[in-house]
């Protein structure tokens, strides 16, 4: 017989860890399930030879390629986009790139501003606060003063180093008069929280060993666990369990060697992703009470998906600038051309990020721009291009469509044989536009900054690292899911504190955003805990 | 994968063959065979990634060295994409392991660097980022 916890916590990511250490530090008796394991750093393959081998197969970004057993297969055949995602405690910041901005003002109004989507219930100003804390949590590295920002609190940590690249090209958008701006990462410059910084070795998508990147197995966990919280790693929640009232009592789970069990909570908290959280929900369905899905009385559970469309444009200068560098994460950052422009033929518009390019074999076998090249041409290419480039990524706004969506695959199960989630996803005519047109201004970008060459990776399929939109926020339970403190409006003891809630993309990186929002609903949860409805 | 599979046969010295078509010795780089690559770092990537070992069997049994040029890849990329992603990653895996093909392209892998944190403030002090304060504010007011 389990014992019932005050909150369950599903998935130890990035929500998961900042809600779960919020509410044990106030007193909550917090019970986390998590499919993965703890990462071990000394395991990550960032400092062996064979790197560029391992991002190819056990340590590749897609669960479907390195099939771990914690991790479900994304069936994603009827998709234009690949979901990216990690399982274990940090979830996917494992092995995110760690760029750290807010959402900005308009990014909440769309509809209001530009006639499209649907505007968010809550604003920008609301999140103001648990922007400054989150960032303090994790130690972000940055400038204060962006111009493309409302001015905010400073980051505990100065910015992390421009590097050859960033400097040219921060100097070719002064040329062109264009916005620059160094990144802000969740990657340390300095010692911070007993931690170490950064030593610009450029694996970070393969987790970080030096532990610079913040991921929650470094900055929450750690804590949640000293204010009491259980974290039961190898569980694998197969559904949400509805009592009689209406209320979720818990959540069937599968240990490692596929013994059921079911913990009982007060509150359930999923934190899951927005292609788990979802499946989860789906899985959850109950002939009686929810036959669509639990909380989905509106129909939404899965649909609006959104993943940023994403492009690459990389440039080569004639001189060698170590392109294989340097954090992976961004040195600068472009919002030139975020901001809607009536004289364009689309709305809203992207962020760009400078990263470094990678070694050898990503040079020639790219997962991102270039093309293979072999016989005498390809010494001629390498000499040309290896170590000399830059490349701006491109995040895309994504508008939502219900049509972009998750479900129950009726063939492909995980190791558990549990469903595995399909997603259905088509990048639309406007995003085809919008990314058309920044693709070509980013390549005036780098030649402006002194490339000799550039060359355009367009919305390439391998690139689902933004999960969003899945479960979404609004105060009309008959067009959302959630509510504005993100509590189901079908079941009042049932939370989402991932980026499922997300109402639109914005074109800048979710997890600053998916963090604050989750500090945020755990804090309502801290304040209105006398007024929360629990199972009898 | 079946055992067998896993143990797949790799005529090497028909693999360094191949190798030398698909990297020769050009625009002052060595070829494959000239530093000896697949020879000293083939098992080493094959133990790193066992995966390769089949398809790599069957790209090495499927082209006829002395027939085989560089164009002949692009139909095994169509015929059969998992022998030619083997094929390729493999030949250029050994390739760029090697020490001497590391100093001539100037690469020395993925190393630790130190550097100043506060060195920011000169480039602050120098001016870079004048023009980008001086154009003002650029993001968009929205109503709360
Ligand atoms: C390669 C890559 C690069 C990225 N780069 C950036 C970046 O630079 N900046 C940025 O902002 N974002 C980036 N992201 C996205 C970022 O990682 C995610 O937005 C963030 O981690 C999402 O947080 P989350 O809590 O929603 O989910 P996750 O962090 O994915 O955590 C979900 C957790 O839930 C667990 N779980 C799921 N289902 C179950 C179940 N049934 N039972 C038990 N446990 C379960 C999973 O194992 C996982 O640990 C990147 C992502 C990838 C993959
Ligand atoms: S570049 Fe910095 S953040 Fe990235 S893996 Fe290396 S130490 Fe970690």
């Amino acid at each position: 017989m389990t014992y019932r916890a005050d909150v369950l916590v599903i998935g130890a990511g990035a929500s998961g860890g900042v809600a779960a250490r919020h509410l044990a530090e106030h007193g909550f008796d917090v019970v986390c399930l998590e499919q993965g394991d703890w990462p071990d750093r000394s395991a990550f393959p960032g400092t062996r030879p064979d790197w560029e081998l391992a991002i190819r197969r056990d340590w590749a970004m897609s669960p479907n390629v390195r099939n771990r057993p914690e991790d479900y297969p994304v069936v994603h055949d009827d998709s234009d986009i690949e979901p990216l995602m990690y399982n274990a405690v940090g979830g996917s910041m494992i092995i995110y790139a760690g760029t750290w901005p807010r959402m900005l003002p308009s990014d909440f109004r769309v509809r209001t501003l530009d006639g499209v989507a649907d505007d968010w219930p809550i604003a920008y100003q609301d999140l103001v606060p648990y922007y400054d804390a989150i960032d303090r949590q994790i130690g972000v590295s940055g400038l204060a003063g962006d111009p493309a920002y409302p001015p905010h609190d400073d980051y505990p940590l100065p910015p992390l180093p421009l590097g050859v690249a960033g400097r040219r090209v921060a100097e070719g958008h002064n040329r062109l008069g264009w916005h620059w701006w160094p990144e802000p990462n969740a990657i340390l410059s300095a010692p911070y929280d007993g931690r170490r910084p950064c030593v610009q070795r450029g694996v970070c998508t393969s987790g970080c060993a030096e532990g610079a990147k913040a991921s929650t197995d470094l900055t929450h966990w750690p804590k949640a666990t000293a204010a009491g919280a259980r974290l039961i790693t190898g569980a694998r929640v197969s559904r949400i369990t509805l009592g009689p009232q209406g209320l979720a009592t818990g959540a069937v789970w599968l240990d490692r060697a596929g013994v059921e069990h079911h913990q009982e909570a007060d509150v359930v908290i999923l934190a899951a992703n927005a292609v788990g959280t979802a499946r989860l929900l789906l899985l959850s369905a109950d002939d009686r009470h929810c036959p669509d899905g639990l909380a989905n009385s509106s129909g939404l559970v899965g649909r609006r998906l959104m993943m940023h469309p994403f492009s690459v444009v990389t440039g080569w200068w004639d001189d060698q600038v170590e392109g294989w560098q340097g954090h992976f994460g961004a040195s600068i950052t472009s919002y030139q051309f975020y901001e809607t422009d009536p004289s364009r033929d689309f709305v809203r518009g992207a962020k760009w990020a400078l990263s470094p390019v990678g070694g050898p074999l990503n040079h020639i076998l790219p997962m991102r721009a270039g093309n293979e090249v072999w016989g005498a041409d390809h010494h001629e290419l390498m000499g040309r291009t290896f170590g000399r480039g830059a490349s701006w990524a491109i995040f895309g706004e994504d508008l939502p469509e219900e049509s972009n969506r998750v479900e129950l695959d009726p063939d492909r199960a995980d190791s558990h044989g549990i469903p595995a989630p399909r997603v259905s996803y088509r990048i639309s005519d406007h995003s085809r536009r919008l990314m058309a047109f920044q693709e070509e201004r980013a390549a005036e970008s780098l030649t402006a900054s002194g490339c000799q060459e550039t060359a355009v990776a367009s919305m390439i399929p391998y690139s689902g690292w933004h999960l969003m939109g899945t479960a979404r926020m609004g105060e009309n339970p008959a067009n959302s899911v959630v509510n504005s403190r993100q509590q189901t409006h079908d079941v009042p003891n049932l939370y989402i504190a991932d980026a499922s809630v997300f109402v639109t993309s914005s074109g800048v990186n979710p997890t600053c955003t998916i963090t604050a929002l989750a500090l945020r609903t755990a804090d309502l949860l801290v304040q209105r805990r006398s007024e929360q409805k629990v199972p009898a | 994968m079946t055992v067998a599979d896993a143990n797949a046969e790799i005529d090497v010295s028909r693999l360094e063959e191949l190798a030398d078509v698909i990297l020769p010795a050009a625009h002052g780089m060595p070829s494959a065979s000239e530093v000896n690559s697949i020879a000293a770092y083939l098992d080493q990537v094959l133990d790193w990634r066992g995966d390769l070992r089949q398809p790599l069997a069957r790209a090495v049994a499927a082209l006829e060295p002395s027939l085989f040029t560089v164009d002949r890849l692009s139909s095994l990329h169509q015929d059969d994409e998992d022998a030619y992603v083997a094929l390729t990653t493999a030949v250029a895996a050994c390739y760029y392991l090697s020490p001497v093909v590391r100093e001539q392209i100037g690469y020395p892998g993925q190393v630790a660097k130190t550097y100043d944190p506060y060195s920011y403030t000169e480039w602050v002090a120098e001016g870079l980022l004048d023009p980008v304060m001086e154009r003002g504010p650029i993001w968009r007011e929205a109503p709360e």
